[in-house]
């Protein structure tokens, strides 16, 4: 087994955590999916033990991204979600799952394209598509937030 | 919505049309990609629910 070096120290690993986090984001973006802790372990020559030391520090320390629970694995990066959703964003061939309209529209704004969310009512199931062009929103019907703002984080699986 | 609500025993919550909830998604997320990233404050991001017109004890990021 290859000894990758010591762990960070304190500093070092606010620094680590800080590249890591900015890493999953354009992972997200490039690729519509999480990297899991081998990938980002082989991008910053750490071993997968110590990557998910820093994903559990963004995940309880910084509260920068959600984990699959009981697990090390990426669920959320907001807007982004490792999970398939009931709303799915595209833009020309790349796709991306939102973990709510909100973060649907918001993968858009935050790579800057054009694109659409697909979706469907959640009574009757009928299709419904938000279309993003030129930094305008175009779509049928209205987001229901559920959750008051204040309890957001408290369950954001459910928010 | 409201029979949505009642399948899953929820409370109706609040509404936000489009517009707004695209005003939002530009400014609440615009800084995500940036290394020196970090959650906004609570006034922070009350301050942006405000800017676009999401106010009330709804919306309300204090207890």
């Amino acid at each position: 087994m290859g000894d990758r070096g010591d762990p960070p120290v304190a500093g070092e690993r606010a620094e680590l955590a800080g590249r890591v986090r900015q890493h999953v984001y354009r992972w997200f973006a490039d690729t519509g999916r999480a990297p899991s802790p081998v990938e980002l372990a082989r991008a910053f020559e750490l071993t997968p033990s110590q990557v998910e030391h820093v994903l559990e520090e963004l995940a309880t320390g910084a509260d920068a991204l959600v984990l699959l629970p009981g697990s090390s694995y990426i669920w959320m990066a907001e807007p982004f979600s490792a999970v398939p959703t009931s709303f799915l964003v595209g833009s020309g061939e790349r796709r991306w799952w939102g973990n709510c309209i909100w973060d649907a529209l918001a993968i858009l704004a935050l790579l800057d394209v054009d694109g659409w969310v697909a979706t469907a009512c959640p009574d009757c199931g009928d299709e419904l598509r938000v279309e993003v062009a030129a930094g305008r929103v175009a779509g049928e019907g209205v987001a229901h937030f559920a959750v008051p703002a204040r309890d957001w984080w408290r369950s954001i699986g459910f928010t | 919505m409201r029979r949505w609500c009642e399948d899953r025993s929820t409370r109706p919550g609040a509404t936000v049309a489009l517009e707004p909830l695209w005003a939002l998604a530009r400014s609440w997320y615009d800084d995500r990609l940036e290394l020196g990233w970090r959650r906004r404050t609570p006034p922070e991001r009350q301050a942006l629910l405000d800017a676009v017109g999401l106010t009330g004890p709804f919306w309300s990021l204090t207890p």
